[in-house]
């Protein structure tokens, strides 16, 4: 309590001045008068006298010094005269004031928008509670190539019952439904989870509750928890929505909760509803009979390794148990593994965005080394004053504090600025980011991000600050005065830092021209590539029907024969076509078949294709060429016999030697052998970039007894492809007025899509690439133009003793010209480090192409080529007897 | 002449809180000079010394100060101890006397005679 009163009025002494001094002054005087008079009392002369209470007092200048010391708080005192002197300095210079706090500003700045999404997408998903102790398990059949998917019920309950490892497990399939509530029917993305979801996620509802076991089970699940954005989407935020009965699929659901904006998961999800599992998906020979999503919560004493080396040992007691399908899945490798959540679902956007990440790292190193460049040239500019201070006894690490305070505060307000420009930058980035990558993402900055821009302004404070702190350090007080502050020894030292710092800005600004070139290139071989396809022209659009009114094949194909009928009738329509599964529409799937004659060996892998379900009219939309055989007809129905097209990859890898036509396959989920009638051209089916070459069966959709899930619609008109989605909404409407119809869009578009996460990192690259650009072109002109104001001396006496002006521009261009091209030698030195990073985005272009690194080093030196003639110009300029004079 | 002994540390603010508590508002020489002649001369003490002890205190509230004029009618800063002070002064007190209880219990422990 006594020292807190004692800090507080310490603290107060700081702001107390001169009168304070003052007083310490007139009571210890008056202490030694009274001691004087005692003296003289005492029979002493008046000198005796004193000089007697002087050494009884013992030091009268020490005693005011510690009391000064003991009244305030001398390093609060000398910081906030620091930030005083720095604050009057940047006062004083607005220029250099403005172009630091700008240039770090812009580093910040750019950092925290970057880092904001990286935080929420890979360290502190928003809305989940301890997300790195969620674990997705995944199943995986390494013989099938199949090395990450879905999880079948029987692996959910095993899950579930690993109380010992885990806390919770839940299981969750995504589903389309129907809403018929509104003005036209729509398409709602649902989730069906089992009723611990929202516990494993640690999500709580803003309104209402979440499932309960009870409502986990069949026939009591028609309950509905709602999405925040669906909740103002469709019901414009009513609170009162909690209760009401809605209509999905044609069944009535009442809506029970409604979860908070940070929980969104999966994405893009609008309702949730039960999973609720028959008793028999549990099966032991349900299995191998994969489609759920599994999440688990590790318990806090569980690591990750043990979580997954308790999944293996799942695996291997289903192995050695009599499973059904044991042996099978055996020969497949099948086994069980998991993935940390957030690895899961930030899935293939992780690697770019830590590219973009490391990008602008490096933009803040150039804007690091470019106040530091500044913050040099204005030590010189006081190198007279400093100099001064050090020889009236300014202790070195006064100076060092000093410079660093100054570096620091600008980056302060550097980091103030830049976290405005991040929120604007931020919210630019979501709207340019592929659509779903960045779902339930927001720009504002939270807590994280707060402290992560005041890290970085920490870090680029210092960064920026340490390099003229070492310069002060070394300065030569006895020199620089002698010298009356001209070309001073510690000058070309300065100068040769700052030359080191334009070399590196250089260096990194062609790391990041480099890498953008890369990818600019890569996005241009990628729109190049041959999709085995025709897009143009073509429109599709998704048509889910509900099993209630539709429950088999027949009776979906009778609605999309009617469909298909109008479409070609109407004007403009040339071809049009159902498939499930289209080239680029991320749907997937798959699964294994026999040959028939060949029974595979133990251990022999068994045959694996993509799978689609297509009417005649789909080659033609997509002229998908045609190689050997036919393709399917309208005769190709129910009662005839069953047939399969398949493309150049299968036939090539299961019938190399010999004609596929006529041969006979059975798909292992199914009963009946189907022929291949024909063989077409291999179309890639979901990236430009990668095509895992897996063959595909077409199956005739006519042909299909079973129900489908959602369906393309597909039409193609050799015209104008806009009114083809009102084409189709028509056609559909005539076949069945409840059937909604959605997510329209050109195969241009979808093709184009999935380039989408790749044009939004390229842009993001060539943005930061050409900021880097400016910033090293504006470092090189500050160095070149203060040497220019260096040596206007030796210049003018150049120009007097008659040197051509064109030699002397010559020489500070070719000054400049040295430096950069130092900086494109260190750049390519750096880039042999890091180009592995960059390497997995390339596609069909080297990461050392010379074309990109030659128009890369052009444009450096074309940059640096202008920054250094502006100042070249001034000293062709140079007046000799001015300059002369001026020393 | 006997010898002179030095200040033991953190002894002077007893000192100095003792002699307001009983002789009432010194001025920092009148405190000095109290000091001294209770020690009957045997402590010395530099009166700079005084001052930063006085002042910490003061910071401290167990003391407050106010300029006044002394006996031979000159400005002088007087200090009087607070109800503060007085409850720290018999804390220290308390705790001076046991340290020195102890310490005199070692200083008369004779040996075991054999």
């Amino acid at each position: 309590m006594r020292r807190l009163r004692r800090m507080w009025k310490r603290a107060l002494g700081v702001l107390g001045g001169t009168r304070q001094q003052q007083e310490i002054t007139a009571e210890l005087e008056s202490h030694m008068q009274m001691q004087t008079e005692d003296n003289l009392g005492l029979g002493m002369s008046r000198d005796e006298a004193r000089r007697e209470a002087v050494l009884k007092f013992g030091g009268v200048a020490s005693t005011q010094e510690s009391l000064r010391d003991q009244m305030g708080m001398p390093g609060l005192e000398s910081f906030l005269k620091d930030t005083h002197y720095a604050l009057r300095g940047m006062r004083k210079s607005p220029g250099f004031t403005v172009v630091m706090v700008l240039t770090l500003a812009l580093g910040i700045g750019a950092n925290t928008a970057i880092f904001s999404p990286v935080n929420q997408i890979l360290l502190h998903p928003r809305g989940i509670s301890h997300p790195e102790r969620l674990v997705v398990v995944r199943t995986k059949y390494d013989k099938l190539n199949l090395k990450s998917i879905s999880d079948s019920p029987p692996t959910f309950a095993d899950a579930r019952d690993s109380r010992a490892v885990f806390e919770h497990a839940t299981a969750m399939r995504r589903v389309d439904v129907n809403y018929t509530g509104g003005a036209v029917p729509q398409s709602l993305h649902a989730a069906a989870v089992s009723a611990e979801w929202f516990d494993v996620f640690g999500a709580r509802p803003s309104l209402g509750r979440t499932f309960t076991a009870e409502e986990d089970q069949p026939n009591t699940n028609r309950v509905a928890v709602l999405a925040h954005s669906a909740w103002i989407r469709i019901f414009g935020a009513d609170p009162a929505v909690v209760g009401r009965v809605i209509e999905l699929n044609q069944e009535h659901y009442c809506i029970i909760g409604v979860m908070g904006p940070e929980f969104q998961w999966p994405a893009a999800v609008d309702v949730w509803i039960p999973l609720a599992l028959q008793p028999k998906a549990f099966d032991p020979g349900n299995r191998f009979n994969e489609g759920l999503t599994v999440v688990a919560r590790r318990r806090p004493n569980v690591p990750f390794a043990q979580a997954n080396a308790w999944l293996k040992v799942l695996a291997d007691r289903v192995l050695n148990a009599r499973t059904p399908g044991a042996a099978y899945a055996k020969n497949a490798d099948w086994g069980l593994f998991g993935v940390p959540f957030i690895d899961f679902s930030a899935g293939a956007t992780k690697t770019p965005v830590l590219i973009l990440l490391g990008a602008v790292g490096l933009v803040l190193l150039i804007a690091c080394a470019n106040s530091a460049g500044l913050m040099l040239a204005r030590i010189s500019a006081r190198a007279q004053e400093m100099a001064v201070r050090a020889a009236l006894g300014a202790r070195r690490g006064r100076l060092i504090r000093q410079t660093l305070t100054e570096s620091l505060l600008l980056a302060l307000a550097g980091a103030l600025v830049g976290l405005a420009l991040a929120y604007g930058g931020a919210l630019l980035l979501l709207r340019l980011a592929p659509e779903g990558a960045v779902a339930g993402i927001g720009a504002s900055p939270d807590l994280y991000v707060l402290l992560f821009t005041a890290m970085a302004a920490i870090v680029s404070g210092v960064v920026s600050g340490i390099a003229p702190a070492w310069q002060l350090a070394r300065i030569d007080a006895h020199g620089t005065l002698k010298g009356g502050g001209r070309s001073s020894t510690a000058g070309p030292a300065r100068q040769r830092l700052r030359s080191v710092l334009v070399i590196g800005e250089t260096a990194l600004a062609l790391m990041l021209l480099v890498g953008a070139g890369l990818l600019l290139r890569t996005f241009a071989q990628l729109e190049n590539v041959n999709p085995g396809f025709e897009p143009r022209g073509v429109t599709a659009a998704v048509s889910s029907l509900p099993r209630k009114q539709y429950p088999d094949g027949i009776r979906q194909a009778v609605f999309y024969r009617e469909v298909l009928e109008r479409l070609t009738n109407t004007k403009g329509v040339a071809t049009a076509a159902v498939g499930v599964g289209v080239p680029f529409s991320q749907y997937g799937g798959s699964g294994s078949f026999l040959r028939e004659g060949h029974t595979p060996a133990p251990g022999e892998a068994i045959p694996h294709s993509d799978r689609r379900y297509v009417t005649p009219g789909y080659f033609k939309a997509l002229a998908i060429p045609l190689e050997r055989g036919r393709v399917f007809t309208e005769e190709d129905r129910v009662k005839t016999q069953p047939v399969v097209v398949i493309d150049e990859n299968l036939a090539r890898q299961y019938w190399p030697d010999e004609d596929p036509i006529g041969k006979r396959i059975q798909p292992t989920s199914g009963e009946g052998w189907y022929t291949i009638i024909g063989v077409v051209g291999h179309v890639l089916g979901y990236d430009l970039a990668t095509d895992s070459g897996e063959g595909v069966v077409h199956f005739s959709l006519f042909q299909e007894k079973q129900a489908l899930p959602a369906a393309w619609i597909l039409a193609k008109t050799p015209g104008d492809p806009t009114n083809m989605a009102a084409a189709i909404r028509e056609a559909v409407q005539e076949a069945d007025p409840n059937q909604p119809v959605h997510d329209f869009k050109t195969l241009d578009e979808m093709v184009s899509n999935s380039l989408a996460p790749r044009r939004f990192v390229t842009r993001l690259l060539g943005f930061f690439a050409v900021t880097a650009l400016f910033m090293a072109a504006l470092g090189l002109y500050g160095v070149i133009s203060y040497s220019v104001t260096l040596r206007s001396r030796e210049i003018g006496i150049r120009i007097a003793l008659g040197a051509k002006p064109e030699s002397v521009l010559l020489d500070v261009l070719s000054q400049g010209l040295r430096l950069t091209g130092a900086g494109v030698a260190a750049g390519l030195a750096g880039w042999l480090l890091i180009n592995r990073l960059l390497a997995s985005q390339l596609f069909k272009v080297s990461a050392f192409d010379p074309l990109i690194f030659a128009c890369m080093a052009a444009a450096l030196l074309a940059a640096a080529l202008l920054a250094s003639y502006l100042p070249a110009r001034r000293a062709v300029r140079v007046d000799p007897l001015s300059a002369l004079r001026a020393e | 002449m006997k010898k002179k002994t030095d200040v033991w540390q953190g002894t002077l603010a007893l000192m100095v809180l003792k002699t307001l508590a009983v002789l009432g508002p010194q001025h920092g020489y009148g405190v000095a000079r109290r000091i001294e002649q209770t020690s009957e001369n045997l402590l010395s003490i530099n009166h700079g010394t005084l001052y930063p002890v006085l002042l910490k205190l003061e910071q401290e509230g167990s003391i407050a100060s106010e300029w006044g004029v002394s006996d031979n009618s000159r400005k002088a800063k007087f200090y009087r101890i607070t109800k503060a002070g007085r409850r720290q002064l018999e804390a220290e007190e308390r705790g001076w006397r046991q340290a020195s209880e102890i310490v005199a219990r070692f200083v008369t422990l004779r040996g075991v005679e054999e």
